[in-house]
């Protein structure tokens, strides 16, 4: 889609439309619609709606952030954790690790 | 999907295939009336110092001699700028298919899962597991006759389908395949691919990344989203789908299914009964687009909107609208695309016609536990934007299933192990891209855009593995360079 094609009204139901969607524990879709949307609410020049634009960016952005730190963490933790956990850490891999603990 | 698109049964989030033949001829009428604009301007310029008096009937004098010079010359600069916009979009679809094909032949390479046999499709129930060369070479020729047979019949339950108006039907159909895409062919992807890198995961995570993954791309590819990440997953799932291709067909059989898959597109493109043909000019007649999960457009594509306005919000996914397009490269060029219009000599002029539509094949590149849906179809075409403004720009696009053929073709390749052979595939598959775009400037007319490219491709496939590389390696050995 081509945002400058759009109309302020629609832009703005675009992107309150993937801030709701992001609520179904999908950080990514915040992370694309702070990034999308970045743009038209920080570098253009104020219209009308850019102030709710602006607080969507922002809330999606700070969604996204705090889910990749929850998930980075989990990761890492799994990662370094996974031999010590024993039976859990089994059950919990999809993949085990071949030639090694 | 778009309020202001057309009618009821556009309800589809997914355009539907869009005609192109009638297109052309309002192109060159844009590209004259913009070169019109050229030479009145100048026209203008020139009369601009002579004295007032006389000056109307100067004008009018400059101005009717000028118009006949101007037609010839409008000619020229129609032809002139139809071909450097082409050029310019020939280049926008190099990347994409180059990227899909390195993604297949990364995988090919790393992956060794991709290159072993060991279950095959139920579409081919010859295994090629004899010694005897003849009895390969039959049942290779076999089975791409029943994978072409099951091809054809996609394609025409497609037509039927599109014909009879059950739009719904073919809607379902297409989510279908994508979710299959985006979320099975996924995750077999990335278990083989942390496998071969035995990296440990667990279940969360990994469900957490589907999740996000797949319905992303699904949003993306079937309704709205960033140009950049459509393309992105477009190129993705068509890397899958010849993955799937390359590790689930025997290999003779892979080369026969390339050669009969060309042929198939050019009788079901140029021949007037092709199914193909009769899909794209029924959705012409209709004035629909196409669907968007089969097309990869270089530039955002918006609805055709009744109100002819260009409000691309409301529309159908992603590309495949038969609406105002956007040049500028895809990005966001719009302003500069609109005033880039006048000034850049690329011109609205460029390539109207449409290409090909694929079959509807996608057949079941499927597992035999698995019971696929065949998923649609893919689309070459090049689209042309009707704008309210006169500043019209023209994307590409391209049809997925050429994107996955010509992977396909470039990966297999590349399974062999030998670099040369890899890399000739792929110079002959752009070349003949090249070759067809050109034939597209220059007909203007729905063109296949499989049999140029993977002709080129098998000739050189074969020339450089049985010829070039035995002569590249005796002349290594002997230590003579050339």
């Amino acid at each position: 889609m081509d945002l400058n094609r759009m109309s302020n009204t629609k832009k703005l139901q675009l992107c309150r439309w993937y801030f709701k969607v992001g609520f179904v524990l999908l950080p990514f879709v915040w992370a694309v619609n702070s990034i999308w949307f970045f743009r038209e609410a920080f570098i253009k020049p104020p219209f009308d709606e850019q102030k709710q634009i602006k607080k969507y960016v922002i809330m999606s952005g700070a969604g996204a952030l705090t889910w990749a730190i929850v998930l980075i963490s989990w990761a890492v933790a799994f990662q370094l954790q996974r031999v010590s956990w024993g039976a859990t850490g089994d059950a919990l891999s999809f993949i085990v690790p071949l030639g090694r603990a | 999907m778009s309020d202001t698109c057309s009618d009821t049964e556009a309800t589809e989030h997914t355009a539907l295939m869009d005609g192109h033949i009638a297109e052309a001829r309002p192109d060159r009428e844009i590209a004259e009336r913009i070169a019109r604009k050229r030479k009145t301007k100048s026209e203008t310029q020139r009369n601009y110092g002579s004295v007032s008096a006389s000056q109307s009937s100067r004008s009018s004098a400059v101005g009717r001699s000028g118009q006949n010079r101007r037609a010839a010359s409008g000619e020229h600069q129609v032809e002139e700028l139809e071909l450097k916009y082409g050029a310019r979009h020939v280049i926008k679809l190099f990347v994409p298919v180059t990227l899909c094909m390195i993604v297949v032949v990364a995988t090919i390479s790393s992956i060794s899962f991709y290159s072993v046999k060991d279950v095959y499709l139920a579409y081919t129930p010859f295994h090629e597991e004899t010694p005897y060369a003849l009895t390969k070479v039959w049942n290779a020729l076999a089975n791409s006759m029943i994978l072409l047979s099951v091809i054809a019949l996609m394609t025409v339950l497609l037509i039927v389908l599109y014909k009879k108006r059950c739009y719904k039907v073919i809607h379902g159909w297409l989510i279908l395949s994508s979710l299959m895409l985006l979320f099975l062919f996924s995750y077999l992807y990335i278990e083989e691919a942390l496998r071969a890198y035995n990296i440990p995961m667990d279940y969360i995570t990994l469900a957490f990344v589907m999740w996000n993954f797949g319905v992303m791309g699904m949003i993306v590819i079937h309704w709205k989203g960033p140009l950049r990440l459509q393309q992105a997953y477009l190129i993705f799932i068509a890397a899958l789908m010849a993955l799937v291709f390359i590790k689930y067909m025997p290999e003779w059989t892979t080369w026969a299914v390339l050669a009969v898959i060309s042929v198939w597109d050019l009788i079901a493109v140029l021949t007037p009964k092709g199914p193909l043909r009769i899909l794209v000019e029924t959705a012409q007649e209709r004035n629909e687009s196409i669907f968007p999960a089969l097309i990869y457009s270089s530039t955002v594509m918006y609805c055709l909107a009744a109100t002819g306005t260009g409000e691309g919000s409301e529309d159908n996914g992603a590309s495949g609208e038969s609406a105002a397009e956007r040049a500028g490269a895809g990005e966001g060029g719009s302003g500069a695309g609109g005033s880039g219009a006048d000034g850049a000599g690329g011109g609205e002029a460029g390539f109207d016609a449409a290409w090909r539509a694929r079959a509807s094949e996608q057949a079941a590149p499927r597992r035999l536990r698995v019971d696929g849906t065949a998923p649609a179809h893919y689309v070459t075409r090049v689209e042309r934007a009707h704008t309210h403004s006169d500043h019209e720009e023209k994307g590409v696009k391209l049809g997925l299933g050429d994107f996955i053929f010509y992977s396909v073709l470039v990966g297999k390749a590349s399974s062999y192990g030998d670099w040369n052979t890899t890399l000739a595939c792929f110079v002959a598959i752009l070349i003949g891209l090249c070759l067809t775009l050109l034939l597209l400037a220059i007909f203007k007319k729905a063109l296949p855009a499989l049999p140029i490219s993977i002709t080129f491709g098998l000739i050189f496939y074969f020339a450089t593995r049985y010829v070039v590389k035995p002569f590249a390696d005796a002349l290594a050995a002997d230590q003579v360079f050339i």
